[in-house]
């Protein structure tokens, strides 16, 4: 495929501005890493069903960076399309938030609670049927 | 590093005034103090890269002279510059459009990270307390001092990010441990990024449509802007596809569809709220306001359609735009509006409760009491039941005040066997008849004999009827020409048939052991399953989606007494697994057409050996048994999430029919229980001690 491209396609860098270096790299090694891996499945929606947060053991070492590299792979594995590896970012990401109290949610993220204390209160009692008891 | 400075002191580039500084503010300014070396760096090079390696350099040996004092004199020399330098690169995009930013000419090390993007609403804004305490702290210096300060944080906030890298390395050459933990323990909050809020609103839903129900609902609890979009229709469309009416591959967890009342009910209150807002806007309101748009309320055609759509179970409702990747089925009618603005958290907030009932057991239970001897058969539907009894009778109950509304009466033994839909209701009777009922006014529209002995088992659908008999045969009626077909072949009572019409396939359950499907085109006999070893009394298919939980660990667990076997086929199924087999795995005798499609491939069975079996129809192998009841299984019923069971042991018992386990066992009756009936919400059992009771896991006081 990249023959029938011709010599300027081999030779011509392709600029990638939205992304800097480290993250490529980063990028880089996860791809080489996968580069064996099947196909996947066109069937979206099988696929969506299928899915877990599972992830295997070399992307959960991979993926344990600081937040700012996270994001930084996340947004690039976005640009580039590279959707397992936006799949491994974004499960990494859920399964920060899975099984946290609202609060500790916070700290993880250093968010600020900008709901006043009666809109807490009533947020909290509307989730309240999502306990399961 | 105290080591590198007091060696620059050593060869005389030591800067008097800092030192003596250092001496007056004591330790804790330490890093503030720092700060002229920069400046006076700065002012000899004119340039901040300069001013990291300039600390040996020779010019600086010149500036002994020079103080805070000076600095600031000399400040318009110095920072002014640098400021005029990069000020306007660096910050020309918030006065300007957007477009700017991509312009050409702009430095790459300039572009706005994440922290600091103008665009994003997450941008990260200092925090009052800190800032508070740094004011504070500043206001105890000196003029000069604070001077000095704001002279390196304006030099920093002009720079340009290399130049910020190189600051910064050179400051953190300079720090002593307590500065670097003080550091550490600040970045380490600083570096924490609010992903939801910063990514693009279709990724940060991809991270959200991985979490379960419970994360979900305490993510909605961080923030306004996480509550938007962990409240948004798009997750909880995704999560009601994933749960309702079926079991989530992933978690195992599945929910009831709504019935009609109960959707009826909530009908009006989420119109209310969700006919006047976008798509999304409900949410972030905190107090729900169900003002105005009562024409909605008047909108009859759309309000049916709703409706209609949630009776059949059809979950794939019109989808928000971003779901549009699923291939939804499109119809465009004047409802869509209506669907699209119905909150997806609230459907499944509705149907979760129903289904944390179910697994609790959380139950409110009815007892309904009239027939005088066994009840033999029961079938529930809205708000009707209707039992069948060894009294000849049929009663038809109202559900929700448990009170008899009619009595069919008419055949001359007990009835065993009955189905109703909306128009009529059809009866089989130990008499040898099966009578077709106008159930709402108790006439008794037509009979049909035919049978040389008891009808015991029925189905009909559509245009066909079926019945199995005490005479061995099935009989295939069709309303539309009159016609009468038997299938023979059962070499026993034949207990139970069920229709399968998108495969035009019977499958029958008999007292000789065995399970036969038929095909209704050639009314021949496709495939007969073996493995029972008592009568077999009921046989229910489950839905096509249906899939098995480590079918390969149980498949061949009771080989021996399991096998099955063909007519006209030869037996070659052992090679074909589902997967392959479901090409052609009837061989030629099953013709597929563009409306037929192969029979289901998973049916389940209960027998008299009191177990209930699952089978795998196109290798006609016994996938799995379930075991649990210590007598006979009369009763059977299945829907996509849970299979209900009725024995002679007198226990009504609930299964998970993907991995057969039995999730419930409910008691009760004072008999064996011969019937059971199965909806999203509610299960009826029927007892030969003539009471049918019924179980339901809706919420509160309502049926």
């Amino acid at each position: 495929m990249i023959d029938d491209l011709g010599e300027a396609a081999t030779s011509e860098p392709i600029p990638i501005q939205n992304i800097n270096e480290a993250v490529l790299r980063k990028v880089i090694e996860w791809c080489t890493y996968h580069k064996g891996d099947p196909p996947a499945t066109n069937d979206d929606d099988n696929d969506v069903r299928k899915k877990t947060t599972d992830i295997d053991e070399w992307d959960q070492k991979f993926m344990q960076v600081d937040q700012e590299m996270l994001f930084e792979i996340i947004l690039a594995a976005n640009y580039l399309d590279i959707k397992a590896l936006l799949d491994v970012g974004c499960k990494t990401v859920a399964n920060m938030i899975k099984g946290k109290s609202p609060e500790e949610i916070r700290k993880t993220f250093n968010i600020q609670n900008d709901f006043t204390p009666e809109e807490e209160d009533q947020i909290r009692r509307e989730n309240e049927w999502a306990e399961d008891r | 590093m105290s080591r590198k400075r007091s060696g620059a002191s050593d060869s005389g580039v030591e800067f008097p005034q800092p030192l003596a500084k250092r001496r007056r503010s004591g330790g804790r300014s330490l890093g503030q103090i720092d700060i002229p070396d920069h400046i006076n760096a700065l002012k000899q090079n004119g340039n901040i890269t300069k001013a990291e390696s300039g600390c040996h350099s020779p010019d600086d040996a010149k500036d002994k002279s020079i103080t805070i004092a000076s600095t600031v004199k000399f400040a318009d020399q110095t920072i002014a510059p640098f400021l005029m330098r990069h000020i306007p690169e660096q910050y020309a995009p918030l006065g300007g459009p957007i477009s700017s930013q991509r312009g050409p000419s702009r430095d790459p090390n300039s572009k706005f990270c994440y922290r600091h993007r103008p665009d994003l609403l997450c941008r990260r804004q200092a925090d009052e307390p800190s800032m508070d305490q740094l004011q504070r702290d500043l206001d105890t210096l000196s003029q000069d001092d604070r001077q000095g300060i704001a002279h390196v944080w304006s030099l920093f906030s002009a720079a340009p990010s290399k130049h910020r890298n190189l600051m910064l390395q050179g400051i953190l050459a300079q720090c002593c441990f307590p500065q670097l933990s003080y550091l550490s323990a600040s970045v380490r909050d600083l570096l924490k990024i609010d992903f939801l809020s910063a990514l693009p609103p279709e990724v940060a839903f991809k991270i959200l449509c991985f979490l379960d129900t419970t994360s979900l609902c305490k993510a909605a609890q961080v923030s306004r802007r996480w509550r938007q979009l962990a409240d948004d229709d798009v997750v909880w469309h995704r999560m009601c596809e994933q749960h309702i009416d079926r079991k989530c591959t992933r978690c195992g967890w599945g929910l009831p569809s709504m019935e009609q009342k109960r959707l009826r009910a909530s009908r009006r209150q989420i119109q209310l709220r969700a006919a006047g807002r976008g798509i999304n806007d409900w949410s972030p309101n905190i107090t729900p306001n169900p003002e105005a748009h009562q024409e909605i309320l008047s909108n009859g055609t759309g309000t049916e359609a709703i409706l209609s759509q949630e009776e059949s179970g059809d979950t794939k409702i019109q989808a928000p735009p971003s779901l549009t990747s699923t291939n939804l089925p499109s119809q465009p009618s004047q409802s869509d509006y209506l669907r699209k603005s119905r909150p997806w958290k609230d459907v499944y907030k509705d149907r979760f409760k129903v289904g944390t009932n179910w697994k609790y057991g959380r139950c409110s239970t009815k007892t309904f009491r009239g027939h005088t001897n066994g009840v033999m058969c029961l079938q529930f539907s809205d708000n009707i039941l209707a039992t069948g009894s060894y009294d000849a009778t049929i009663k038809i109950w109202d559900m929700e005040t448990g009170m008899e509304v009619r009595t069919l009466r008419g055949h001359l033994e007990g009835v065993r066997c009955l189905q109703f839909d909306d128009t009529k209701l059809i009866s089989g009777s130990l008499d040898g008849t099966l009578k077709v009922w106008n159930w709402r006014t108790g006439e008794c529209l037509s009979t049909y004999s035919g049978h040389d002995g008891g009808v015991i088992g029925l189905h009909f659908d559509g245009d066909l009827l079926v019945s199995g008999s005490v005479d061995k045969t099935i009989k295939i009626w069709k309303f539309r020409d009159k016609s009468i077909f038997t299938l023979r072949g059962h070499t026993d009572w034949v207990n139970a048939v069920k229709i399968d019409a998108m495969s035009r396939t019977i499958f029958s359950a008999s007292d000789d052991l065995t399970i036969r499907l038929w095909d209704l085109d050639t009314n021949k006999c496709l495939r007969i399953f073996k493995g029972h070893v008592g009568q077999v009394q009921q046989i229910v298919p489950l839905p096509r989606d249906f899939e098995v939980d480590n079918r390969e660990a149980d498949t061949y667990v009771d080989d021996s007494g399991t096998q099955s076997s063909t007519d006209e086929v030869s037996s070659q199924e052992a090679a074909n697994r589902v997967a392959s087999a479901a090409e052609s795995p009837y061989n030629d005798t099953f013709h597929y057409s563009t409306d037929r499609i192969a029979p289901p491939c998973y049916i389940l069975t209960s027998a008299l050996d009191s177990t209930i079996r699952l089978w795998e129809v196109p290798t006609g192998k016994c996938v799995k048994t379930f075991f649990g009841h210590v007598e006979g299984v009369w009763a059977l019923a299945a829907d996509a999430l849970r299979v209900v069971s009725g024995a002679e042991d007198r226990m009504v018992k609930v299964w998970d029919a993907r991995t057969g386990a039995c999730e419930k066992t409910y008691t009760g009756h004072a008999g064996p229980v011969t019937c059971v009936g199965l909806s999203d919400s509610c299960m009826c059992s029927g007892s030969e001690d003539g009471e049918v009771r019924m179980h339901c896991f809706k919420e509160g006081p309502a049926l």
